[in-house]
């Protein structure tokens, strides 16, 4: 029978997976993620820092600590200013670096094109509007509207130009403009790249010198369309620029989607399901779960930083702390299962090899050796833990018990220490963790005593 | 002996090492045990067999798609 459904599996679904695994848009995208770790990870250490020595102590009106404290308050500031801060920006130049590597044309140029591109669809000018005791006399009002203002009754406003909104568009605010802006970007400049619509130089010309000019015409036409996009729609939209759009009709209700249960519930459930029979899940699955919880996850660490609510209570940290203790699975507490109920030799030969890098929430060890994908002894738990621990600290966050993730940490911190960080040091995230590690443990050991009473050379 | 730990693509993956030849590496079946498939090679450094293994699984198509491991035993 099992070999009924694997051979179901590479026809019908290995097929599909690999598709999407190895489209490389995707691919792009899952990598331009990556390649933004030493400035997320700069970031966040930022952000932890600040908490331990600002925003916890100011909590406890420790003035004089905090104020010793600012040079080195100050020096976390300028390294987030320049991380997650502007993070959107990061990303639009990685973007267009990994989608060009992907299809094998010059990265660098192609880098440049969509950071380009990103920047056309952002506000540029700073806007200044001061409300007067009383309106202008006609004279007056002239000589400020000949200067460039408009003049309203008691309101006079002028923009000056060459001023980004920093605050409001550079960070994660502005991702998916990234995306759509610079992929849009990027497929033209690619597109002439690989149709060879470009200067040819000879080979005495040094390779720096000619990858530049080689990727000069196709970036050139791919700025220049979405110039023209760009100018377009701030004419046509009254002066709204396209991040706006992008926010208020894309990433705003995709975010808030995001936060349902059912799509938490969803994603968890196909990342076991993956994972059991032999499909990687996060490969597969990495684009969805990084362009929209790691999103969101981006979004409320820049929040927290500037002492502001965090709007979202679910990121992409949230699956690794409470659904995924140990790895996909769980698996770490199928190995204290093994320790204390299982006698089988072979089960706690794996389980002394796997305790260690499990800790570290790598589970490949146990995968593979127990193993877990396509054991059917063990598939209930593995599907049945996550999906508990998921719904149950889901709920808990909701309600406000626990708060949700503000800071970034590396995914292969140890539990409990990575929940007290990630929540900005709640004292009460390594204990809905540990609560959800005592559910799934309770999950988990059942299937290891029922394991006991098979002969391991029966299981093939 | 290196050991490919995959539940899916084990014929592709068998396919795929047995036919590799180049700067005289070679990879030579020996037995399969449920999601382990056993390979001798002619590498001397088996560490670098193994990544070499895993290199080009994941230089296929279906490669990125599936989950494996590439082991010395």
């Amino acid at each position: 029978m099992m070999n009924g459904l694997i051979a179901w599996l590479e026809k019908y679904i290995v097929p599909v997976a690999t598709k999407i695994g190895s489209v490389r848009w995707l691919v792009g995208l899952r990598d331009a993620f990556i390649t933004t770790m030493p400035a997320t990870m700069a970031g966040s250490i930022a952000v932890l820092l600040n908490a331990l020595l600002r925003d916890i102590p100011g909590q406890y009106h420790m003035d004089g600590f905090v104020n010793a404290m600012q040079p080195i308050i100050g020096v976390n500031s300028q390294v987030w200013t320049a991380t997650l801060a502007v993070y959107g920006l990061i990303f639009a130049f990685t973007w267009g670096y990994n989608l060009s590597l992907q299809y094998k044309v010059e990265p660098l140029a192609g880098g440049i094109v969509t950071l380009g591109a990103f920047l056309m669809g952002l506000t540029q000018s700073a806007a200044a509007t001061l409300t007067l005791g009383r309106a202008l006399s006609g004279s007056a009002a002239k000589i400020l509207t000949d200067a460039g203002a408009t003049v309203a009754d008691k309101t006079v406003t002028t923009n000056a130009w060459g001023f980004f909104n920093f605050g409001a568009q550079f960070g994660s605010t502005g991702l998916f403009t990234a995306m759509i802006l610079g992929g849009a970007a990027a497929a033209i400049y690619i597109w002439l790249m690989k149709k060879n619509v470009t200067i040819k130089m000879p080979d005495s010309v040094p390779p720096a010198v000619s990858k530049a000019f080689t990727a000069i015409i196709p970036a050139v036409v791919a700025l220049y369309a979405i110039g023209i996009f760009t100018y377009a729609w701030t004419q046509v939209f009254d002066g709204q620029v396209f991040l706006d759009w992008v926010n208020k009709t894309i990433q705003e209700p995709l975010l808030h989607l995001s936060q349902g249960y059912g799509a938490v519930l969803l994603l968890t459930l196909l990342v076991q399901i993956f994972w059991f029979f032999g499909i990687h899940g996060t490969n597969v699955l990495g684009p969805v779960l990084d362009s929209i919880w790691l999103t969101a996850q981006l979004d409320n660490i820049n929040r927290f930083s500037q002492h502001e609510t965090v709007r979202y209570l679910w990121t992409r940290s949230s699956f690794d702390m409470y659904a995924w203790i140990g790895g996909a699975g769980s698996t770490v507490l199928l190995l204290i299962a093994i320790f204390i109920f299982s006698k089988r030799a072979d089960e706690r030969a794996v389980a002394n090899l796997a305790i260690a890098p499990g800790i570290f929430q790598i589970n490949e060890p146990v995968m593979f050796g127990m193993p877990i994908v396509l054991n059917a002894v063990y598939f209930i738990p593995f599907i049945l833990a996550p999906v508990v621990m998921v719904t149950i600290a889901y709920w808990v966050i909701q309600f406000g018990w626990v708060s949700p993730i503000k800071v970034q940490t590396v995914w292969v911190m140890p539990p409990f220490i990575n929940s007290f960080l990630a929540t900005g040091f709640d004292w009460r995230a390594p204990l809905l963790q540990l609560f959800n590690a005592v559910v799934g443990f309770a999950i988990w050991a059942p299937f290891v005593i029922a394991a006991n009473k098979i002969n391991p050379n029966l299981e093939d | 002996m290196i050991v490919i730990n995959s539940a899916l693509k084990q014929d592709e993956i068998k396919a795929l090492l047995t036919n590799y030849a180049q700067d005289g590496v070679t990879f030579t079946f020996n037995k399969k045990a449920g999601i382990k498939q056993f390979f001798e090679t002619s590498m001397p450094d088996k560490d670098a067999a193994a990544a070499l293994a895993k290199q080009l699984i994941k230089g296929t198509p279906w490669g990125g798609a599936i989950f494996f491991s590439a082991v010395v035993e």
